[in-house]
Parts: C-alpha cells; sequence; structure tokens
C-alpha cells in the first residue's frame, strides 16, 4: 500500500520575480493504502499543478511531499491524463510496454489483462489512431493500471469525452479498482463525477488553498442514478456554494 | 423566391463522372511525365539554336561510347564510394549533434554558430579546401560531402527535436521511461519527418560536394570524367555526364525517399 504525504506545500511560478503567480499555498494532506481520492476546484485552482508536482514533472518552491511503497522499493507511478497521451507512430501494445520497466513474459501478459480489461483486448496491433477518442483513453487507463503502481494519479481523464462515453468510463474505472485496489489520486472540476468514484473529496480553493476535506462513505460499486449518490451530490454542493468566488462545473448526469 | 439546394457529389459520383483518360491525364505522374516532356523539347529547341550546345542525339551517342568504354561503371563506383562514405558520415554525426542541440540549451548555444557557418559556406569552397589540405586521392571528396551535408542533417534534426511534443515528453518523465528507450520510440520516431528531409538535403548538396570536389581534385570518379570532357572542348561528353549525375539524384530520390517516407509515415495514413 502507498503512502502519500504533502506537507505545507507552496508553488510560485516565477517566484522571486515581479510577475510571480503563487498556484498552491499551504497544501498538506496525506493519503493511505487502497483509497480512491478526488481533488474538487475550479479551474486554474493549481489541481494539475498539484499533480505534476505528485508524479515529479515539475518542482515545488517549498514544502514537503512524498510518496513511499510498502516494500521500500521507489514508489511506482501511474499516470493518466486528460487526452491519451499516446505515441502515434507505436502500436497500442507497444505503447502500453512504452512505459514498463521490463518486456518480459510476465509484463506481457500483465498488458494483455489490462488491455483485456479495458475491452481493447484484440486492439494490441492496431495504431491509435486507428482508434476513437474513448477507445484512445481506455489505453491510456490500461497503460496506467499495468505498470502496477503504487500510486495512480489520474488528471481529468474524461473531461474531454462525451457524455456516454465518460460515464462507460466511469464505471470500468470503478470495476477495475474495486479489483486492483490501487491508490488513487483523481483531478477532476466535475463534483458529480466526484462524489461517484472516491472515498474522499479534497476541495481546492481559487488561490490553491485546501477549502474542505470531505470523507465519502457510500457502498461500492455506485451509480449516479443511485438515490444516496445523488443525494450526498446535493449535499457537497451545497457546502460548496458556501465557498466565495468559486463555480463549481457540474456536468450534467448522463 | 426560388430556393436552391447545394448539392455535394460523393467521392463515387466524382470518379465516374470522369473519364479515364481525363484521370490519367491530370493526375500528379502525368505532371511529372509533362515536365520531362517539356524540358526535352527545350534542350532540342536550344540544341537547334546553339552551336555550342549539343543536342540529344549527340548527348546519347557520347554516353553510348562512354558505356562501350567501360567509363561510366567505373567511375560511378568511385564517386558512389566517397559519396556513400561521406553522407553515412555526415548523417549519423548529423543525428547525434541535432539530438544533442533539441534536447539540451547548452549544446544549442555551443554548436549553433559553427552550424551556421557550415551552412553559409559554398560546396566549391570545401571543395577546393580539402584539395588544397588532402590533395588528389579519396579523402577530399569524402570530407567535402561531409562538411556539405553535415549542417543540414543537424539543423533539421535540431529543430524535429525542438519541436517533440511536450505532452508526450511529460508523460514520458511522470512514468519514469529511462532515456535510452525516450530517444528511440519518441524522439527518433517524432523527428523521423525531419531526418528525412535533413538526409534528402545532405544526399543532393553531398552529391554536388563529391562531384566538385573530384572535378578539382579527381584522380578519377564521376566529376573527374566530366572535367576531362570539359577540358578536350567536348561538349557532347561533358552533358553526357551531367545528364547522368541527374539521373542518379532523381532515381535516388524516387527509389530511397519516397518509400523511406512511406515506410516511416504509414501509421500516419492508418486512418479510422
Amino acid at each position: 500500500m502507498a503512502v502519500l504525504t504533502v506537507k505545507d506545500l507552496y508553488k510560485t511560478f516565477g517566484a522571486g520575480t515581479p510577475r510571480a503567480n503563487r498556484v498552491l499555498d499551504n497544501i498538506s494532506f496525506d493519503v493511505r493504502g487502497q483509497t480512491f481520492v478526488s481533488i474538487v476546484g475550479p479551474s486554474g485552482c493549481g489541481k494539475s499543478t498539484l499533480l505534476n508536482i505528485i508524479s515529479g514533472v515539475e518542482t515545488h518552491t517549498s514544502g514537503q511531499i512524498s510518496v513511499t511503497s510498502d516494500d521500500g522499493k521507489p514508489a511506482r507511478m501511474g499516470y493518466v491524463f486528460q487526452d491519451p497521451r499516446l505515441l502515434p507512430w507505436r502500436s497500442v501494445r507497444k505503447n502500453m510496454l512504452y512505459v514498463q520497466d521490463q518486456a518480459d513474459d510476465e509484463t506481457n501478459r500483465r498488458v494483455d489483462k489490462y488491455l483485456d480489461m479495458v475491452g481493447l483486448g484484440k486492439h494490441g496491433d492496431f495504431w491509435p489512431g486507428q482508434l476513437s477518442g474513448g477507445m484512445q483513453q481506455r489505453v491510456g487507463i490500461a497503460r496506467a493500471f499495468a505498470v502496477e503502481p503504487d500510486l495512480l494519479i489520474m488528471d481529468e481523464p474524461f473531461s474531454h469525452l462525451d457524455a456516454i462515453t465518460a460515464r462507460a468510463l466511469r464505471e470500468q474505472l470503478q470495476d477495475i479498482w474495486s479489483q486492483s485496489k490501487k491508490t488513487v489520486v483523481f483531478v477532476t472540476h466535475d463534483v458529480v463525477e466526484a462524489v461517484e468514484l472516491s472515498d474522499r473529496i479534497i476541495v481546492l480553493q481559487p488561490g490553491g488553498k485546501i477549502f474542505e476535506d470531505i470523507t465519502i462513505d457510500l457502498p461500492r460499486p455506485r451509480r449516479q442514478t443511485d438515490p444516496a449518490v445523488a443525494t450526498l451530490q446535493a449535499e457537497v454542493l451545497a457546502r460548496l456554494e458556501r465557498m466565495k468566488g468559486m463555480a463549481p462545473q457540474v456536468s450534467a448526469a448522463p | 423566391m426560388t430556393a436552391t439546394a447545394t448539392q455535394r457529389r460523393s467521392s463515387e459520383e466524382q470518379a465516374s463522372g470522369t473519364s479515364a483518360w481525363r484521370r490519367r491525364v491530370t493526375s500528379e505522374p502525368a505532371a511529372r511525365v509533362t515536365f520531362y516532356i517539356t524540358a526535352f523539347l527545350i534542350w532540342v529547341g536550344l540544341a537547334a539554336m546553339f552551336v555550342r550546345v549539343p543536342g540529344p542525339a549527340a548527348v546519347t551517342a557520347s554516353l553510348v561510347k562512354e558505356f562501350s568504354r567501360g567509363e561510366v561503371f567505373s567511375n560511378f563506383a568511385d564517386t558512389f564510394y566517397r559519396f556513400a562514405v561521406g553522407v553515412f558520415l555526415s548523417v549519423v554525426v548529423g543525428l547525434a549533434i541535432g539530438v544533442i542541440m533539441g534536447m539540451s540549451g547548452l549544446a544549442r548555444a555551443f554548436f549553433e554558430s559553427p552550424v551556421l557557418v557550415g551552412l553559409s559556406i559554398p560546396a566549391i569552397i570545401w571543395a577546393f579546401l580539402t584539395v588544397m589540405w588532402f590533395g588528389f586521392g579519396d579523402t577530399s571528396p569524402i570530407v567535402t560531402t561531409f562538411l556539405t551535408a553535415v549542417p543540414f542533417v543537424i539543423i533539421n534534426v535540431a529543430q524535429g527535436v525542438q519541436g517533440v511534443s511536450r505532452d508526450l515528453r511529460d508523460m514520458s518523465s511522470s512514468y519514469g521511461v529511462p532515456l535510452g528507450r525516450r530517444v528511440k520510440d519518441l524522439i527518433l520516431p517524432a523527428v523521423a519527418g525531419y531526418v528525412l528531409a535533413g538526409v534528402r538535403f545532405a544526399v543532393i548538396i553531398g552529391w554536388n560536394g563529391v562531384l566538385l570536389a573530384e572535378w578539382f581534385g579527381g584522380s578519377g570518379g564521376a566529376g573527374f570524367r566530366a572535367r576531362y570532357w570539359y577540358d578536350a572542348n567536348q561538349f557532347a561528353g561533358f552533358a553526357a555526364w551531367v545528364i547522368l549525375f541527374v539521373i542518379v539524384i532523381v532515381v535516388l530520390d524516387q527509389l530511397l525517399f519516397e518509400r523511406a517516407a512511406r515506410r516511416a509515415f504509414r501509421w500516419r495514413d492508418a486512418g479510422h
């Protein structure tokens, strides 16, 4: 089980210059074990920057951040982006293998397993350009799970998809997650999506501070149409309404 | 008011509405053939007007004689050896420096000036210099080809590497993909178009270089043989070699680069 610890984290773009722009302001939280945490907030509140810092793509200005794994090895991370980010000149299978440590039989079996899980078992030899946007995003999800990450980071992975495809992929994600039970940090601006998927929602407000940390205690699997999910969504939305200046975007339930 | 409807024709309708001969006449191969026919007719016209322009018949006769003397293959073998070594070196060195330049600002700052200087020096200058440095033999044409071609490969590859998608680079970083695999699977395929363009330039410009070096300092080779006929004031023999130079480049371009480009970009043509 992975433990993600974020303590007193600050991020300022252009620090020390007249154009300095603070996007994360004293962020502290931790995520332990088989937990699905969503980070919610309006555009520009620093959600994606926080994910980039956790994944190591971006450096933070000050504070501490660590990801530890059980086995003492460096924590392995998987990343699902807003867009699929596949190499267009490599087949689906080679895209999956590109991010793997090794290309042995065991890895190949794992790649096949996750391609099957996202329903693309027969598309391993396709070019990404031969797949629809939704199928490409499923490859992106399978790629992230196939590295068997200690921590899985997802940055608004369904925001570029149509409502029906997004709903299908959310349900698929829940199924895969319930089997693999990874530690997931999921960024979204969609409160409804966050309630459906998460054990916990961390709300960022404009300026990059944590506004609220909400526990979602509902049985799984969840569907947006479940009455308990709908009730809790309304409650969370009402709480977010109190956040002055924030206008959370809520997708229409498909 | 009368309503007018604009009807779009399907590709099938368009195809069936155009006769086969018209499609053939307006095709891209037909445009190429048209150019060659036009150029040939202009040549015939110029030869008819000016005594010092040898016509197709005289040039063909010279070509046949050169072939029968066994001069063509032996001289081209020399030239191709020098040309191939020079181009190979320029591609290897150009790829390495281009990738480093594209990935590192420091390397870019270091190599930018010498590459610009290299680009600005014409092949004829390198030909003179290398003959002065290395004398007659294989070295001068090889070095001339290399020095003429390598800046084109470097500049193209560096531009390609700089243009590699930031999103894909970030994806690779976030998964901790090792540098070697990143170069092989991300950077090189992403810059394939630039590499092909660079190598294409390298071949064309390198061909100029090797011929010039042979012209001025060769002890054999196609450039040397062209000079031989020029010095002998035999324009038909000289023109025969020029025709051969052109044919070599056209054949190389069509056979090598057209096919390489089709292979390198087959993923791009694979639509839904």
